[in-house]
């Protein structure tokens, strides 16, 4: 069985170079060679535009008013209220609270879950030991089922435990990412030579060594990138949170956004606009970030 | 080198604990801090801030946030198994499930006294009443029904504008359809937005009895009067003078805006979103009664879960706000239909008109409309199956079901979802 | 433990003698050890991951109504799952969007990391982090947006056609368009992800590989099916995986693009995919032993279907 999920595992060779002394490293940005064509760009710029628009009509609706869509034909340009309506945003919902307690929920998950993955990562590929393959695979079977189907379950151990209405309750059950693991084992696999840990360990080092002091530097980037993708699913996340958070100072950023939205009256304006300010701190992130991401998730190069 | 995230995540761990919420006082005392879970758009935050004033002693813990089935959900949850509020909103969409399992709350009239339900709407009571006849909530609000229709279109069309006039015409659902067909022939345009809810739904809930008999029994399919009902739409369908626009559609609010329906079904609490989506129609539309005047849209109820720490204290908080004088400040407050028999005939309510509706009497349109609505047995599976009636003319309305076919298909697709 | 393809030397390390395993004693600690670091994430895992797992499979059993009676009725959810059309109406939906929302999906983002894939690319990076923009959008707000392009009356879509003088459509109305409009929007939040991906497998080909092509007179075509597949085959295989186990459970999108029909996305259910439907049952009907006997489905279907386009990928190749 695991020659079979070997298989489903793209290989990386993005470190050779460190663990290969004397081996020029593999160039980066390689790619085919000769002048770029101008419809390479126009396609290119259409995939940017065709990517970038739902957010761009977001602060459209946001900076005009419901009559955007309401108008016929559907304006595309944006107008001028949009920072009085982020000043009612700000009014109506507790806006800066809930996004430093999505700050804080969303990075503990993302920092604790990649460690922990990339711990039990580093064990699943690394080390060896009876019920390996198959406690690897029942990790696995759990990404096949819905996560509709945990709300209950969940809810009924988070009460057992009094963890109702606390953080807690949104970030211990985030760290077990089934992704986590698959994305994790699979960059240890492929990215740490065998050769370099049996040298190490025949030099005496224990596991915890290893891992921290080889492996672990490694697969950063991988780790990084975990962390990133992590962040980004719980930032967005509204049923969970909404189940078991019952405080407002406690709301994260998605469930504040719920309160511009009267039950069944959608007031759109409003709407788009909170939604596009809670996107804002996600892009400013990946501005900042997002060179690392991008070639975090190259770095697990694939090669054959 | 390992100390350091060691420490970081020790301190994490150590903020996350402060930041859990406070434990709850004793049960009974009726100033403890007490739970309230709430749906937005009701004004329950108006609703509290003013308990507070006048019991300054009192603790609550509101969470106002989600829609209504959003809310249920998160109810049901606690239900099973996990922890409860203290208070809690459902709304009657989602009563008929959990007064089924009415164990799962306290029977107010152990707190109350066994003539609480007298000050209220008899349907509404009813709805809150288990089998054994606990009342396990007490209505809030209600809904009421009306018509909102666009003066400036009907006198383009040469029909009368006035509210009055334009009842008369419309008295009965046939005088409605030809009203209907004399608009679409002047001026090309449908004349109301969809035939499900506009249509359907008002017509549906004039019934004596609707989906099930007085003593539970299934009879929508066989019921002439549900039958009727759906005809009617059906007829609404084929006279050409719906636009087969599903309300919360897409085109909705836009067709609000841009006069491609003149009259559509208006509950109390829709009037606030059609501002909101067509400001510079103000002043063009009018309520008015519907054909047969008696019929409702939503209306919710408050309860107390079984399991909960400080029943006294919810309890407090409903005996002071939700009485009829409660109710009546309440409406004053935020234009909540109130669900108490004295609120609703109260001046406040009765005089109640506003400039962006022409003035038409809003408040004695929608009083009206309550206290003329009947009785009759809301059974578990009510929702379910009006919404599959309510699909299949949504599905011809989108030419995917003849309209002879669509109610053997809402029947069908009902049993379908009942499990019969 | 690693596989090649044969098209690519692999200058891999494992291809050197692997020295001697000398049998070094291991003390408790090290024997434990592999444990240890396993065990953090199990104990969570094993709570919030394993448990409600297998509490789905159990109350599957049940006529579990959440806050009233729970009755114990063996295999009869299944029975009734088997018969009822709605299960079969919401499982073709679900491979349809899938197929819709993958196929072309995986092959869009193919091409755009083709484009992307120059090594004089100006803007490379500008263009890279871009593609991630619609992965970070929520998935309510999109919806939103994307119903309201797609609207019949006011749509964006249907102004264009206009523009164009061609008929104006109503995707949402019909089954198939619905899958559409669904597939439209899965597509558009994970292009750039796998393209992104599929970059990186191509920039770890050898230029010297495609040029001994070209010496050798293979066309450009050819050299991308006997050279460039044949090199993306782990990741595609990767890609394909990670898109059937999402896609056949898509819940978010069906959800809420068609609001007004409430939780079967559509009157007559033409998007009500496996996961909502099972949403539908637990929490809607409060029907939850039946919800969960459809989870207990999904997940076989998952599974069934991951393993089949495994297979189905690892047989392409050229030449073995």
């Amino acid at each position: 069985m695991s020659a079979v999920i070997d298989q489903a595992i793209p290989e990386s060779s993005a470190t050779e170079a460190i663990v290969t002394p004397g081996k020029a490293p593999r160039r980066r940005g390689s790619g085919r060679v000769g002048r770029v064509r101008w419809p390479v760009y126009l396609l290119l710029i259409l995939a940017v535009l065709i990517s970038v628009f739902p957010l761009y009509y977001m602060f459209v609706i946001a900076s005009v008013g419901a009559t955007a869509v309401t108008s016929s034909p559907p304006r595309l340009y944006p107008g001028f209220d949009f920072f009085e309506l982020a000043a009612k945003v700000f009014e109506t919902v507790p806006f800066v609270q809930s996004l430093i307690n999505s700050v804080i929920v969303s990075l503990s998950i993302a920092v604790i879950a990649a460690v922990l993955c990339a711990m039990a990562g580093f064990a699943f590929a690394k080390l060896q030991f009876p019920g390996r393959n198959a406690l690897f695979l029942i990790v696995l079977l759990t990404m096949t089922v819905p996560a509709q189907l945990s709300v209950i379950p969940q809810y009924l151990i988070i009460s057992w435990l009094d963890w109702v209405d606390t953080l807690q309750a949104i970030i211990v059950p985030g760290l077990a990412s089934a992704f986590g693991i698959f994305w994790m084992r699979q960059h240890m696999a492929t990215t740490v030579s065998d050769e370099l840990i049996q040298a190490a360990r025949i030099d005496g080092a224990n596991s915890w060594q290893l891992f921290w002091g080889i492996a672990f530097p490694v697969v950063r980037p991988a780790a990084f990138v975990l962390g990133l993708i992590t962040f980004t699913s719980v930032w967005n996340d509204f049923m969970w949170p909404f189940i078991v958070l019952k405080s407002p100072e406690l709301f994260t950023v998605q469930i504040a956004l719920k309160q511009l939205q009267a039950n069944r009256t959608i007031d759109l304006a409003l709407t788009m606009g909170g939604s596009f300010m809670a996107t804002l701190p996600l892009l400013i992130v990946f501005f900042f970030v997002g060179r690392r991401m991008v070639a975090g998730i190259m770095d697990g190069a694939f090669k054959g | 080198m390992l100390a350091t995230p060691i420490a970081a995540i020790g301190a994490l761990a150590l903020a996350l604990t402060g930041c859990s919420s406070g434990s709850s006082a004793a049960d009974g005392d009726p100033n403890a801090e007490f739970e309230f879970w709430s749906f937005t758009g009701i004004g329950q935050q108006e609703s509290v801030d003013r308990y507070l004033e006048k019991n300054p002693d009192a603790k609550v813990k509101l969470s106002e946030v989600g829609s209504t089935t959003e809310t249920a959900t998160a109810l049901t949850a606690a239900l099973a198994g996990g922890k409860v509020p203290d208070l809690v909103m459902i709304q009657n969409d989602d009563l008929p499930k959990f007064v089924e399992n009415s164990g799962n709350f306290i029977d107010l009239r152990t707190l109350g006294g066994d003539d609480i339900g007298d000050d209220y709407l008899d349907w509404a009571i009813d709805a809150a009443t288990g089998e054994d006849g606990s009342i396990i909530g007490i209505p809030t609000d209600v809904g009421g029904l009306s018509f909102a229709y666009r003066a400036d279109l009907f006198e383009a069309a040469g029909l009368p504008s006035d509210p009055e006039e334009v009842v008369e015409m419309w008295s009965t659902w046939d005088g409605f359809i030809e009203m209907g067909k004399t608009y679409t022939e002047a001026t090309g345009q449908p004349f109301v937005d969809n035939v499900e809810t506009s249509v359907f739904f008002a017509a549906v809930n004039q019934v004596t009895e609707k989906y099930y008999s007085p003593d539970g029994e299934l009879i929508f399919d066989s019921n002439p009067e549900v039958e009727e009902a759906f005809q009617v739409a059906v007829d609404t369908y084929e006279a050409g003078i719906s636009a087969g626009i599903a309300a919360w559609s897409s085109g909705w609010a836009p067709g609000k805006a841009n006069g491609a329906f003149a009259v559509t079904i208006a509950p109390s609490w829709i009037l606030s979103g059609l501002k909101n989506d067509a400001p510079d129609t103000a002043g063009s539309w009018r309520i008015a009664s519907i054909p047969g005047v008696g019929g409702n849209w939503g209306g919710s109820v408050i309860a107390i879960p079984a399991r909960a720490d400080n029943p006294e204290a919810a309890w407090q908080y409903i005996e002071t706000m939700l009485s009829p004088e409660g109710q009546t400040e309440h409406f004053a407050e935020t234009g909540t239909m109130p669900a108490a028999k004295g609120a609703l005939e109260s001046e406040d309510v009765l005089n109640y008109t506003d400039p962006f509706f022409g003035d038409s009497a809003i408040g004695t349109v929608m009083s009206e409309s309550v206290l003329q609505f009947n009785s009759f047995y809301n059974g578990p599976d009510t929702s379910a199956i009006g919404g599959a009636l309510l699909n299949a003319l949504v599905d011809m309305e989108a030419g995917n079901v003849p309209p002879a076919d669509a109610w053997t298909t809402g029947v069908d697709s009902a049993n379908a979802a009942i499990g019969g | 433990m690693s596989v090649t393809a044969t098209a690519i030397p692999a200058q891999k390390l494992a291809d050197q003698p692997r020295p001697q395993r000398r049998r070094i004693r291991s003390s408790l600690a090290e024997r434990i050890a592999p444990y240890a670091y396993v065990a953090p994430f199990f104990v969570i895992f094993a709570i919030f991951g394993l448990f409600p797992l297998l509490f789905t499979f159990y109350v599957a059993l049940f006529d579990w109504n959440p806050i009233g009676e729970q009755t114990f009725v063996g295999f009869a959810n299944f029975e009734r799952l088997f018969a009822d059309p709605r299960f079969w109406n919401a499982f073709v939906n679900t491979f349809g969007i899938f197929l819709i929302s993958t196929i072309p999906q995986l092959l869009l983002a193919l091409v755009l990391a083709h484009l992307l894939n120059h090594a004089r690319l100006k803007w490379a990076n500008f263009f890279r982090m871009s593609l991630l923009v619609p992965y970070i959008t929520s998935v309510a707000a999109t919806a939103l947006v994307f119903g309201q392009i797609f609207d019949k009356n006011f749509g964006l879509l249907n102004w264009i056609l206009e523009v164009f003088g061609l008929p104006s459509v109503n995707l949402l109305a019909s089954q198939v368009g619905s899958w559409v409009v669904i597939s439209a929007m899965v597509m558009w939040r994970w292009f750039g992800y796998n393209a992104l991906l599929y970059l990186a497998g191509l920039q770890a080909i050898p230029r010297e590989m495609y040029e001994a092509a070209s010496v050798d007179g293979a066309s450009g075509w050819q050299q991308f099916i006997h050279l460039t597949i044949p090199s993306l085959r782990p990741i595609i295989i990767f890609t394909v995986i990670m898109s059937t186990i999402g896609g056949l459970q898509i819940f978010t999108e069906p959800l809420l693009v068609a609001p007004e029909t409430g939780l079967t996305c559509g009157a007559g259910r033409q998007c009500q995919t496996l996961s909502l439907f099972l949403y539908e049952q637990g929490f809607g009907q409060f029907e939850f032993g039946y919800g969960s006997a459809i989870g207990v489905a999904l997940f076989v279907i998952v599974v069934v279907a991951s393993l089949i386009n495994f297979f189905l990928s690892t047989r392409t190749r050229g030449g073995r």
